[in-house]
């Protein structure tokens, strides 16, 4: 049987691996241009950074910023108009858009502001999706789920339709879904910017929690309450990384 | 796996939208209808004619008939011809190679008396080869033997028909008959022959009012010599279909060096059913080409609902592809939804178009045939139909940015 998260056996005490010989992220010269007709628009320049495995980081800037921009580039959603992106030892920036589909399904876990659910499947189908495209068995992503959906408590819900939950539900059934096929990387957009303050920090909640347990978390956010509870904040404006802490 | 899935989330999307679906449906199902039932009519039709050659005498039949020449300028042979005659008949069935009978025909009218019921009719001189020709054979009593033709006999044998309207209930085998002023003695009555296209009216009602008397009496009793005798048809078998072309030749060559001029005219059931052939594939075509234009519009349908669909599902497909899904996956999902579309169109279609020839055999009294083949077809024209117009939905929606899918509202 395959473990569902990484660091499991060590568990919560154990010390995050935080820094290792090879950064899980790796940015060299990122830039991303926009050619919208006769201007050219630079929503990235430059991008230099390092993140380590197990790593816990907010990536903050006003809107604009070209932090939403960053964060495609980061989740293989968009390729950078130049520099080198390593992640998991592999460079990413120059794959086609089939390869990039791969990278997302085994590497990278999704969490949107929106949830995203598919609203007429299942939350245990909803959770099984990623598995469906990496081609796994029925009955493993049937047992996979299951686990995924009891990690956020939700298991007892799983023939419910996302519907029928509340939005601080729907998007533990996103984490669910973001953890199951054991990503490298879970990329959170505005986890908390459609749900209420409460929920909001019981979702952070959930995050620190993976952390804890080793998961490597790059959440973006604009609001600087919760960018305080990650153990890094990246501050990019015009493009550029203003400041880190 | 992801095929098998694919399948089962568009079985789910036809439950989700079942009104949709049925729109979409509409225009496959009279296509797949439409192709069903003008199948079925051209099927019937090819084989009431094949059942019409084989009752009365097969597809090997051939016919020589006169076809007196226009021609002004004439060599002494030519004008000398007498038209086809007795002998004709007597030289082809000696010489013809790739004939195995040879049926020659007299005919002409006359007057016909038993008891008190007295009609001008038709009476046909024909031989024993005319029997198996025409597959139509005496019920009661014998038909014509070549000692009747040989010796000229003075012996009849009648169609059904005409045994009642002159004999009623009364045995005829063994009366005797008066043709123009001459009596003949019954020897036999014919079988009845029936065949219907339409189960109403008999297409071989005209052999039942046959009277047959030997070729030769009636060519001594006009007062004719044999050799010289006038026959206006001679019907004639060929070996081989698959020789069709060399038997014509042959009955030609000889006929020709009889008269020294055309003067005649050979036909044969292959040379019909060829010329038939080219008419029903142009009703095929026809057919097919109505069918298919329903399909097309079906097609555009299908193509519409799904770009609609496919509109309104814009962020599970980014969500889709956020999560890992490959360009060819979310386009093999959007087309197996319109192939499945199409076919369960399609399996309808088949019901409905079983229903159309129900309608047109009780309307029009047209047989109808469902064959396999018909069905499989329509299957394959409903499941290409979805296949080639579900594919630039597809294709738009696996080209989709996720970006862009997932800022979509």
């Amino acid at each position: 049987m395959s473990a569902i998260f990484k660091y499991e056996i060590e568990g919560p005490e154990a010390e995050p691996p935080t820094v290792t010989e090879r950064a899980l992220i790796t940015l060299e010269g990122i830039t991303k241009t926009y050619d919208s007709g006769e201007n050219e628009v630079l929503a990235l320049r430059g991008i230099e950074t390092r993140i380590e495995a197990g790593q816990f980081v907010s990536i903050i800037g006003p809107s604009g910023s070209g932090k939403s921009t960053l964060m495609h580039i980061l989740g293989c959603l968009d390729s950078p108009s130049e520099g080198r992106y390593w992640l998991d030892g592999e460079d990413v920036a120059t794959l086609t858009s089939r390869e990039l589909a791969r990278i997302r399904n085994r590497k990278i876990g999704f969490v949107f502001q929106t949830f995203n659910l598919l609203p007429r499947a299942t939350l245990l189908k909803n959770v099984e999706l990623p598995m469906l495209y990496a081609g796994i068995g029925r009955d493993e992503r049937q047992e996979r789920s299951m686990k995924a959906l009891e990690r956020v408590g939700l298991e007892k819900r799983y023939k419910n339709r996302p519907n029928e939950l509340s939005g601080g539900q729907r998007q533990r059934v996103a984490i669910a879904r973001a953890l199951v096929n054991n990503p490298s990387l879970i990329l959170a957009d505005e986890p908390t910017g459609n749900l209420d303050t409460k929920t909001g920090s019981e979702i952070i909640a959930i995050f620190e929690e993976l952390s804890h347990a080793g998961q490597t978390i790059i959440l973006v956010t604009h609001d600087p309450a919760i960018a305080a509870k990650t153990e890094r904040r990246i501050r990019i404006v015009d493009g550029v990384i203003e400041s880190e802490s | 796996m992801i095929i098998f899935e694919s399948i089962i989330d568009g079985i789910r999307d036809i439950r989700d939208h079942f009104g949709r679906t049925m729109l979409q449906l509409v225009g496959i199902i009279l296509g797949a209808a439409s192709i069903v039932a003008t199948f079925s009519l051209s099927v019937a039709g090819k084989a009431a004619s094949m059942e019409f050659y084989r009752i009365s005498g097969g597809i090997e039949k051939m016919w020589v008939f006169d076809k007196p020449t226009g021609k002004v300028t004439l060599n002494a042979k030519a004008l000398a011809s007498k038209g086809l005659t007795y002998s004709d008949a007597l030289a082809v069935r000696r010489e013809a190679k790739e004939i195995d009978l040879v049926a020659p025909m007299a005919s002409q009218n006359a007057l016909v008396h038993y008891g008190n019921v007295e009609k001008t009719r038709e009476i046909s001189g024909v031989t024993p080869e005319y029997a198996p020709l025409t597959d139509f054979h005496a019920g009661t009593g014998r038909f014509l033997t070549d000692s009747d033709v040989s010796g000229a006999a003075r012996v009849v044998v009648l169609g059904s028909e005409r045994a009642t309207e002159f004999f009623g209930t009364d045995n005829p085998l063994g009366k005797t008959l008066t043709i123009a002023d001459t009596g003949y003695n019954v020897v036999g009555v014919m079988e009845e022959k029936y065949f219907s296209f339409d189960n109403k009216r008999n297409a071989l009602r005209w052999m039942n009012r046959q009277i047959y008397i030997p070729v030769t009496t009636m060519i001594t009793r006009r007062g004719e010599t044999l050799g010289q005798g006038k026959i206006e048809r001679m019907q004639t078998r060929m070996k081989s279909v698959k020789r069709s072309d060399e038997a014509v030749g042959e009955v030609s060559r000889i006929l020709m060096r009889q008269h020294g001029v055309k003067d005649y005219e050979v036909m044969s059931r292959v040379a019909n059913l060829r010329r038939n052939e080219q008419n029903n594939k142009m009703y095929d075509m026809t057919f097919m080409v109505c069918g298919i234009i329903s399909l097309l519009v079906g097609g555009i349908v299908v193509m519409n609902i799904q770009l609609a669909s496919f509109n309104e599902r814009v962020r599970e497909v980014g969500t889709r592809k956020a999560v890992g899904a490959s360009p060819a996956q979310i386009f093999f999902q959007f087309l197996s939804e319109s192939v499945l579309v199409s076919l369960l169109g399609g399996f309808m279609g088949l019901f409905i178009g079983r229903l159309f020839t129900m309608g047109i055999t009780s309307l029009i009294n047209q047989q109808t045939i469902i064959t396999m083949g018909t069905l499989v077809n329509a299957m394959l024209f409903a499941a290409g139909t979805g296949l080639i117009f579900g594919m630039y939905p597809a294709i738009r929606a696996s080209r989709l940015d996720p970006i862009v899918a997932l800022r979509t509202e």
